[in-house]
């Protein structure tokens, strides 16, 4: 149920006609993850508190250091310093600014065996991470839960975005069979986990809410130089090793 | 890199080890002086991202303090700044975010009176300010001082941006070139809008800012970016400089500032 308080802070969004009060006391009742509390983390758990989504789910095992901070808009330069963790950074922001909302910090390493723990009671989770092999260990923990999950990836002024929808698309194996080798010290303008990161806020908005137009079996590109942006069908995998089995 | 300290090597390190950006590319955003126009919807991830940047001097207009129904979009204010002076709470997080960024509060709306002396410090201005009697202003001044405009607008479900370059592309003028009669306008109340839209055509402009503080990538002079949420489909218009227009066409009509009265009369110019 909204309060008279959530009906004013939430005004400008409750007057859409395609939200309303229904899409509105939809956010509020969801809870959503946000697996990595970096360049893209910071930004779409932002906007989701901004939103009102009603409970986020924040897992990073690292802290932040100095060359985070030119994308990593929740962590300050008194963060680095007192050597707090990224989960909890971004809990402490996140609280001050709507203090309507329930934040959970995980600061830990998530494996196949723990991410349940961290993950379990969430209706979506939203991949912002900066690695191939974490991402493939939520995609495959969304796959067997049937959780509805959002993925984003950044480098330079270039990212990518889908939505995977566990049965209905393809997943992250399907679409990437090989994965990319790993990049410690990938370059990056801020703006463009900004970009990618709100584009995956919006996503999971749509989703929650029942929205049209999602990105279901479709990779957005982005190039935030040229603005040559486009869309490509991504296809089952019918040996896939993860969505495989599922969809039979 | 010598006049860079090893702190500031390290937080823009992504930056400079990108071939558009470098050492040298670092200093041009250091050296570079922004003038946002609003610290709301449009503002607040324009000056976050442009302060993550490390642009040396972000100023920021507004006249607005800030209100419980901001915080749906506007992400420089937290709820213990109801009530404060949106200049100064933006100030507040952006420094809080890079203490090496120079941030310049105008806790002002802008005028005929004000407007040339306040842009005159900036090298471009990043207009977050959605209102007719702002934008014809701001975009006079910006023509007549020869200063580029990165602009945002959102309607519900779409956003636009584009770059206005006098002389060099198209001005709002060269659009629109006179105002609706305050007849015209349906109506003044405030439309609804998804928090992360202002956000998203935000960040673009900030993008464009610094692309063109870099001199890098194509901007978007000449060129409406459309951004529609609703289907996620970006898409280009090509839009021309009117040789006609008022303001900046061969035979320039208004040479002065011209303060248009806000329509609806019901409540002042937000942002
Ligand atoms: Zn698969
Ligand atoms: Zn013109």
């Amino acid at each position: 149920m909204l309060t008279d308080r959530d009906r004013e802070r939430y005004s400008r969004q409750i007057l859409m006609d395609r939200l309303g009060e229904e899409g509105q006391e939809r956010l509020k009742s969801s809870t959503v993850g946000v697996f990595g509390c970096g360049g893209l983390g910071t930004i779409t758990s932002l906007y989701f508190a901004a939103a009102g989504v009603g409970r986020l789910v924040l897992v990073d095992s690292q802290k932040p250091d100095l060359s985070n901070l030119n994308r990593q808009v929740l962590h300050w330069e008194k963060d680095v310093t007192e050597g707090v963790s990224k989960a909890e950074s971004a809990k402490y922001k996140l609280s001050n600014f709507n203090r309507d909302i329930v934040v959970e910090a995980h600061t830990a390493m998530v494996t196949e065996d723990n991410i349940e723990e961290f993950f379990g009671e969430t209706d979506m989770v939203v991949d912002c991470l900066d690695n191939f092999e974490s991402r493939l260990l939520l995609n495959r923990f969304c796959i067997e839960t049937g959780r509805p999950m959002v993925y984003a990836a950044v480098h330079g002024f270039y990212g990518q975005l889908t939505s995977i929808i566990p049965g209905k698309t393809p997943c992250l194996r399907c679409i990437f069979p090989e994965s990319p080798p790993p990049e410690p010290f990938f370059p990056i303008i801020g703006v463009t986990p900004g970009v990618l990161g709100l584009l995956e806020a919006t996503e999971t908005i749509k989703n929650i809410v029942g929205l049209p137009g999602t990105l279901r079996g479709e990779l957005l590109i982005v190039d935030l130089l040229s603005y040559e942006m486009g869309k490509v069908k991504t296809g089952f995998d019918n040996q896939c090793s993860v969505c495989g089995k599922w969809r039979k | 890199m010598a006049d860079f300290t090893e702190d500031q090597i390290i937080r823009y390190s992504r930056h400079i080890v990108l071939p558009q950006v470098g050492g040298k590319g670092q200093k041009k955003i250091r050296e570079s002086k922004v003038l946002l126009i609003g610290a709301g919807g449009l503002g607040s991830p324009a000056g976050y991202y442009l302060a993550a940047a490390g642009v040396g001097r972000l100023g920021i207009v507004d006249q607005d303090e800030v209100d419980l129904s901001n915080l749906q979009r506007q992400i420089l204010h937290r709820t213990a700044d109801i009530g404060r002076p949106k200049t100064h709470s933006a100030r507040d997080r952006i420094i809080e975010l890079n203490p090496d960024v120079e941030v310049v509060p105008y806790q002002t709306s802008l005028t005929s009176d004000n407007v040339m002396e306040i842009i005159e410090d900036y090298d471009l201005v990043v207009n977050g300010c959605d209102n007719f009697p702002t934008r014809y202003l701001l975009n006079d001044a910006c023509v007549l001082a020869d200063k580029t405009i990165v602009d945002g607008s959102i309607f519900v479900f779409e956003g636009q941006a584009t770059v206005f370059k006098p002389h060099v592309g198209p001005c709002y003028r060269c659009l629109y070139p006179e105002p609706p009669p305050p007849g015209m306008v349906p109506s003044c109340q405030e439309a609804g809008v998804l928090g992360v839209l202002p956000g998203i055509i935000g960040s673009i402009q900030a993008m464009e800012a610094l692309k063109l503080i870099l001199e890098i990538g194509e901007p978007l002079i000449g060129r409406l970016l459309l951004y529609d949420a609703l289907a996620t489909e970006f898409r280009i218009l090509k839009i021309r400089r009117d040789p006609d227009c008022p303001v900046c066409g061969d035979n320039p009509t208004i040479t002065e500032l011209i303060d248009y009265e806000e329509f609806c009369g019901l409540r002042p110019a937000r942002c």
